[in-house]
């Protein structure tokens, strides 16, 4: 219930927050404790045979030849950067409107960031965004799916075969995703996936890598089991445990989404009373697994983006900024292509993720909805109180 | 080899490894535990705990926590900002080498005692007379230590910074302490093959507390200790199952290290009576986890090749391996020896007594078939 009837309760300003436990934009979906206890009992006798059946059902259900496991997605992006980088060349072209650490997983791989712009209306890489970027030391071309919604895979394969740079995805937000009729896993050359708690398949922690090819599978399996001594070879395999978990997550996954588009629809209803507020809308003609809510602070929103995530963080909802600040914007102790990029960095001002998973119930939404209409209302006074505060 | 077509001893494969896996009710306690707490990685009360414990167990002022071993390397060598190269045995973990490639760290091998199979002290010193690498890195293999205090001396001398990669040291003691305890950071594994488990975890050990926030934020764990500046993260978390699995089998971890030394008391006793093998005995330790067993194989006297009575092994389903003496440019006769010569047997939770015995009787007749064979082709 949201029962905030001055500014003074709110708890940014030392009142009761709304939450007695926090509201996060992470999944942490749980199956049933003997469904993960049953697909992880083998591993105890027969340590890998988990991991291998993951693996198997991973691979069908991206409909795609190949998935090979590791520990963590960071890694599984890193490793495949290395197998996949044209020999001699060194730059990566990449979004800097995406995951925090994605140039850091970059810097690991001896390869620099070269930042492009992304598209305003599908707030991701593009064909006409990367286009500028690619040169005669681009080693590679990576893709990453938006928060909401995919990427323009065709244009992004086009453009990569037209000048016969290898494509890969980070498609971390997209495991459900379906575009042109195929399932996201079997695009570009690989596509990398993340079993971190906090995503649409809670593996505890893990990652994954789908591909068509299996001269590549081969490969990115070797350098995963530490196989070999060329570079990129690391012993980083998924362990059985987090495998399990995956998998029984993975059968309640259709009754996951049904719960998510039912939140989804929540927030969207909620939300057309809150003039100020735009929800990023899911593309219903595709499948899509309504996981991450995410709205945009319009120009009438008439508090700071910073003040409202502050206020809501102070309520226990967990909002966050969407990939603030740009990657290219901040500071990098490794080497990198420096560029500007006005557009990224604008938009990176007007998004926020708002609480979403299975902790998330409908009077949570409404709650948080309505604090947001709270808050909107009383802006001026937040404001003033808000400064009075900075000053004292 | 010409092995006539025969009924394998083993009706189950017997691996490597030490296969410290809980027991299905501690696994079950373990991870109902979490079910109810619905916490599941990013710095949780299990991992808390796990570091706490490991502190305890180490003596050490930090233990952080990692998802594995090449990435707790990693993250230790990025932390001390180790650039160029560093010096290393040549036998030793690959493990090692990975991660200093992932580091862009050239490894300026160095050759081994043949004795112990550990780092050549003398050989080290005259690599340093003409080079100065980055940083002095000690293994400590196979149950044993490698001599952590010259090695520390020689890293004084030379104004080099020292550590030590003891992803197989767990448990081990010298004087009392950590193998690499007198060193800047030292690197433990808790996988499949290691005394301790920790669903293929691993962590850093430290007393240096600068060293241990640079760790915890190239980690990149949420809420562990105040933010320091680091040039990249690592995503190296640990989950909580992880660190579940971990805290069950370090309860245990005085029951495995017993079922070890008398698994490895049996294996040296069985093979004193076979000539040409000599078990690799831990001597610098005064404590061992003995998590493996190595021996070398003098061809000459025992009639059979190291690879051909690996291949022999194999046919009865018992798995053994070459020892990783590494690749290197230069000739190193230890390291070359080693390479050529030793190889691990198995060793842990799922070997019995009787399981050695077997073993034993296989090697002692694969050298006797061998000199029979040649006697009767003379």
């Amino acid at each position: 219930m949201m029962d905030k009837r001055s500014v003074a309760d709110l708890a940014l300003f030392g009142a009761r927050p709304l939450f007695d436990t926090p509201k996060s934009t992470s999944n942490l979906v749980q199956p049933p404790l003997e469904r993960f206890l049953a697909y992880a009992h083998p591993g105890l006798t027969a340590p890998g045979s988990v991991t291998r059946q993951f693996e198997a059902r991973l691979a069908a259900f991206h409909d795609v030849e190949h998935c090979v496991s590791f520990c963590s997605g960071f890694w599984a992006l890193a490793v495949t950067m290395v197998a996949l980088a044209l020999p001699g060349r060194r730059e990566v072209v990449m979004p800097s409107l995406t995951y925090r650490r994605m140039a850091d997983v970059v810097a690991w791989t001896g390869l620099l960031p070269r930042f492009c712009e992304v598209d305003a209306h599908t707030l991701a890489i593009s064909a006409e965004t990367a286009k500028a970027c690619i040169g005669d030391d681009t080693a590679l071309l990576l893709g990453v799916h938006p928060i909401v919604n995919c990427c323009d895979v065709e244009g992004l394969s086009e453009l990569a075969s037209q000048h016969g740079v290898p494509l890969m995805f980070d498609a971390v937000e997209s495991v459900y995703e379906t575009v042109s009729g195929s399932k996201i896993g079997r695009f570009g050359a690989a596509e990398v996936f993340s079993l971190h708690a906090s995503k649409l398949v809670n593996g505890f922690e893990g990652g994954y890598v789908t591909t068509r090819s299996a001269s590549l599978a081969a490969k990115l399996a070797a350098l995963r089991d530490g196989a070999t001594l060329e570079r990129g070879a690391i012993d980083a395999r998924l362990d059985d445990t987090h495998a399990a978990m995956a998998l029984a997550n993975l059968d309640d996954l259709e009754a996951q989404v049904e719960r998510n588009r039912e939140r989804y629809l929540r927030y969207r209803d909620a939300l057309h009373a809150v003039p100020g507020t735009r929800l990023l809308n899911f593309d219903e003609s595709l499948k899509t697994s309504y996981k991450n809510i995410v709205v945009e602070l319009l120009d009438d929103w008439p508090l700071p983006r910073s003040l409202t995530i502050e206020i809501l963080n102070a309520e226990r909802i967990l909002a966050r900024a969407y990939y603030w600040p740009a990657l290219h914007a901040k500071p990098m102790a490794y080497p990198h292509v420096a560029t500007e990029l006005p557009q990224t960095v604008s938009l990176s001002g007007r998004f926020a993720l708002l609480p979403c998973g299975d902790f998330v119930t409908p009077v949570d939404i409404d709650a948080c909805v309505a604090l947001l209409s709270f808050m909107r209302q009383h802006a001026a006074e937040i404001i003033a109180r808000a400064e009075s505060r900075e000053a004292a | 080899m010409n092995t006539p077509v025969m009924t394998p001893v083993f009706a189950r494969d017997i691996a490597l490894g030490q296969r410290n896996l809980p027991s299905r009710e501690q696994y079950d306690a373990a991870m109902r535990d979490i079910f109810e707490r619905r916490y599941y990685t990013n710095h949780g009360p299990l991992a808390r705990e796990f570091e706490a414990r490991l502190q305890r167990f180490l003596d050490a002022r930090h233990a952080i926590c990692v998802t594995n071993a090449t990435i707790g390397l990693m993250m230790a060598f990025d932390a001390l900002g180790v650039r160029d190269s560093a010096l290393v045995a040549a036998p030793g973990n690959p493990a090692l080498r990975h991660a200093l490639t992932w580091c862009g760290i050239e490894a300026l091998t160095c050759d081994a005692d043949i004795g112990t199979g550990h780092l050549s002290i003398d050989h080290a010193s005259r690599l340093l007379a003409g080079r100065k690498p980055g940083a002095l890195i000690g293994s400590s293999l196979w149950g044993d230590a490698c001599d952590a205090a010259a090695l520390c001396r020689l890293g004084e001398l030379h104004g080099i910074p020292v550590l030590f990669d003891s992803l197989q040291a767990f448990g081990s003691t010298v004087a009392g302490a950590r193998p690499g305890a007198a060193g800047r950071m030292e690197v433990f594994s808790f996988g499949l093959d290691d005394v301790l488990y920790a669903g293929g975890g691993a962590c850093v050990a430290t007393d240096d507390d600068a060293l241990a926030a640079r760790l915890r934020n190239i980690r990149s764990s949420y809420g562990a200790g105040a933010p320091v500046s680091v040039d990249k993260t690592s995503n190296g978390r640990m989950s909580e199952a992880q660190a579940a699995l971990g805290l069950v089998s370090l309860d245990r971890y005085a029951g495995r290290q017993a079922h070890n030394r008398e698994l490895f008391e049996a294996w040296r006793d069985r093979l004193a009576g076979v000539e040409g093998i000599r078990v690799i005995e831990p001597s610098r330790v005064d404590v061992s986890n003995h998590q493996n067993l190595v021996c070398e194989v003098d061809a000459d006297a025992y009639g059979v090749t190291r690879d051909e009575l690996i291949e022999r092994l194999a046919a009865h389903r018992v798995e053994s391996r070459a020892v990783f003496a590494g690749a290197h440019a230069q000739p190193l006769p230890g390291a070359t020896r080693i390479g050529a010569a030793w190889m691990t047997l198995p060793l842990g939770a799922h070997v019995s007594v009787a399981d050695i015995d077997a073993i034993c009787n296989l090697i002692a007749q694969t050298s006797v078939e061998r000199v029979g064979s040649r006697g009767a082709a003379a």
